[in-house]
């Protein structure tokens, strides 16, 4: 068995790594107000490195890089001096300009030479689970010395100063992002560059405890993300990137309760909760008066939650059918599976079926997946039936149910009923 | 319609052979289809792929210039279950009756296939595709080249009756190439019999089942879905108790999900050509497979 630490162990260091270097741009990207900065440098650094590649240099030579760095740099220079757009047209409208016509450039070139396209796919669509030793050896220095060289210039970088440190700025940051899309994903890095900053930036003013902060929950929630993939058989960056989007609806939430009043925090969230419940049943009940048939998204997560539910309004024999066609659904797929192993295991062992065969185990599968999905359609049919027939009650209970868990005052409105 | 096909079908039979525009014109979906029909019509037809080589039939984008080249076609080959799927919505725009399904000219080399991993209409778990019509690899069994070429030389012979003899002649001699080279193969391959081989992409059953090889588990799980760190430790674990040496990767394939998995379980990996033109050295459809079992074998006795 190997340890599920030692397998995640270089993810998580190469995410430590990037939240490291991104929560501090990220403090700096929120201040300037460039949210999308990222994904442009990103997508300009893979057309550098797209130009490299038609130009027969392979994928992973100095030249490569060199193409990439050339871009990346001119786009910075395009960046550092839009800044004083930002009176007229938002400094974003430039870097989604900048992001779409990369991408599209790209696209173009590699419509010439289709052995691209996998190459610029992997420079934007990293996987953090399979970064190496070897990549987090490489990251480590780099942005240790963009680090140092922010830390020594932090009097020039505020933004405010002349156009050539924008440039620095853009220029350093656009050597960053190229690298850590590559091992990790623009989806990821984006989340990396913007969730940890915008904690840090809520709960904190000063640019230290702002780092502090993002730092420590970026490295929690990296590892959350991770345990998650591995626990629950999760795609590693889409867990990693949906936990750090939680992580921020969760500090959102608890924001009002550490910033403001206490009090009045619990009252509105009561109050939310409340009327988010009650909008929730009305929506169902008249889901179910008006379409019995379509899907019941509330009925139906409750059911899947506690499937005995269904003995309250289907009859005993809807019962029998509904059970008879579930168990016979789950043999057919029982008896294709069996079928597919045997195919599988005669490709090597004993003596090899021939076509035809093949061609009868392979119509037998066609048959057993109609009756499966006849059995699907039956047990949907019950379903649905015994739902036509109880919708009208169905719904006065769930209204009755809204009422009781809005937050209306009843017995205030009971009290002006005029008698 | 009909009569309108019985003139190219007769304008057709009156050309005397040579001239571009005589030559019946044949747009297939991939390079493999493509590779298999000029075998069978030789210099009378003009095939072009719509898919270029090493790009993923299955994520294929279409370009305006390909209605265009349906247009102008008398005849469309295609690869079926669900693999080349974009092709019905540029055929719909071609509005070209004779090579849409039900016509003359429409070929599903798919036909009488004994098709492998069916899964019914449901989606099947984790085997790399997100359809139930089998998979849909069927080429890679150089066996079926002998139902698919049977299927274009039917569809050759309905639309150009008159060179119905040399189509079938063509195809004859390319069959017994193709007998010869299979024996080849098969001896080649011999001593791999049951070798345990990973694969990024679920690409290889017809190909295992000829050669007697044992694909057992594939990194990606579904397509577009990067694979998952519980998978991948049991492969990995998997790889290390039977001893596997060999990870498979088609050249449009991310190298460096596979280096991964190889380096974590001690495997080499090699790159096989799924498809014709896929690879260098791999420009029709027999030396698709040359190099495909010598890449192979060099990898199973590199140790």
């Amino acid at each position: 068995m190997i340890e599920p630490l030692l397998f995640l162990w270089p993810a998580f260091l190469a995410a430590v790594c990037l939240v490291g270097i991104h929560a501090y741009f990220g403090i700096q990207v929120l201040a300037r107000k460039v949210i999308f900065v990222d994904l442009a440098l990103a997508q300009i650094a893979a057309l550098g490195a797209t130009v490299a590649f038609m130009l027969g240099h392979p994928a992973q030579s100095v030249a490569t890089y060199g193409y990439s760095l050339a871009f990346t740099l001119l786009a910075a220079v395009l960046l550092a001096f839009t800044r004083a757009w930002g009176t007229r047209v938002p400094q974003e409208a430039l870097i989604g300009v900048i992001y779409v016509v990369a991408a599209a450039a790209a696209v173009l070139l590699i419509d010439r030479a289709p052995q691209g396209a996998e190459h610029l796919k992997q420079i934007l669509t990293g996987n953090i689970l399979t970064s190496g030793y070897n990549e987090v050896a490489v990251i480590v220095p780099l942005y240790a010395a963009v680090g140092l060289l922010h830390w020594l210039l932090r009097r020039r970088l505020t933004g405010t100063e002349p156009l050539i440190w924008d440039f620095v700025f853009y220029a350093s940051f656009g050597v960053v992002v190229t690298s850590s899309v590559a091992i990790a994903g623009v989806l990821l890095v984006f989340s990396f560059l913007i969730i940890p900053a915008a904690i840090g930036v809520m709960f904190a003013s000063s640019l230290a405890r702002q780092l502090a902060i993002g730092w420590i929950v970026g490295t929690v929630i990296s590892a959350a993300g991770l345990a998650a993939s591995f626990a629950f058989d999760l795609p590693t960056g889409a867990a990693m990137v949906c936990a750090f989007g939680a992580a921020l609806a969760v500090a959102g939430l608890l924001y009002p309760f550490l910033r403001g009043n206490r009090q009045s925090a619990w009252r509105v969230a009561i109050a939310t909760a409340r009327w988010t419940g009650a909008a929730i049943l009305v929506g169902s009940a008249l889901q179910l008066a008006a379409a019995p048939r379509a899907d019941q998204p509330l009925i139906d997560l409750v059911e899947y939650a506690v499937p005995s539910l269904r003995a309250l309004y289907f009859t005993r024999a809807e019962q029998t059918t509904f059970a008879e066609a579930a168990e016979y659904a789950e043999r057919y797929r029982r008896e294709a599976d069996q079928l597919n192993d045997v195919e599988r295991r005669n490709r090597t062992e004993g003596n090899a079926f021939d076509d035809f065969r093949v061609a009868r185990i392979s119509s037998f599968l066609k048959s057993y997946g109609e009756m499966r999905k006849g059995e699907q359609f039956v047990m949907g049919e019950v379903r649905a039936r015994a739902r036509e027939r109880v919708r009208w009650g169905a719904s006065v209970c769930l209204l009755a149910l809204a009422l009781l868990f809005a937050p209306v005052r009843w017995r205030r409105l009971w009290a002006r009923v005029p008698r | 319609m009909a009569l309108r096909f019985a003139l190219i079908a007769a304008g057709l039979a009156l050309a005397s052979p040579g001239h571009a525009q005589d030559q019946i014109q044949v747009v297939t979906t991939t390079t493999d289809l493509r590779s298999l029909t000029e075998a069978v019509g030789g210099e009378r037809v003009a095939t072009v792929s719509l898919v270029p080589p090493n790009m993923d039939a299955e994520e294929y984008q279409p370009k305006p210039q390909d209605v265009l080249r349906l247009k102008n076609a008398h005849m469309l080959v295609r690869v079926g279950l669900d693999y080349d799927l974009w092709v019905d919505r540029l055929l719909a725009q071609a509005g070209k009756l004779e090579i849409t399904r039900g016509g003359p000219g429409y070929v599903d080399a798919s036909f009488a296939i004994a098709v492998l991993e069916l899964r019914g209409m449901s989606v099947g778990p984790g085997d790399g595709h997100a359809h139930g019509s089998g998979n849909p690899h069927y080429w890679l069994d150089p066996k079926n080249a002998e139902i698919i070429t049977g299927t274009i030389l039917e569809a050759l012979a309905r639309i150009d009756p008159a060179n119905a003899a040399s189509y079938e002649a063509n195809r004859l001699a390319f069959l017994a190439r193709l007998k010869a080279k299979l024996a080849e193969w098969e001896a080649t391959l011999a001593p791999l019999k049951g070798m345990p081989i990973v694969a990024y992409h679920n690409s290889w059953p017809y190909f295992a089942r000829r050669f007697r090889l044992d694909f057992f588990a594939f990194i990606e799980t579904k397509p577009g879905v990067p694979p998952s760190p519980s998978h991948l430790a049991g492969i990995v674990q998997t790889m290390h108790a039977r001893g596997v040496r060999i990870v498979v990767r088609e050249p449009h394939e991310p190298e460096r999900d596979v280096a991964f998995v190889a380096n974590k379980a001690g495997a080499s990996i090699v790159t096989l050509a799924a498809s014709v033109g896929a690879l260098p050295r791999t420009g029709d459809y027999i030396s698709l497979f040359d190099a495909n079992v010598e890449a192979l074998t060099l990898a199973a006795t590199k140790r």
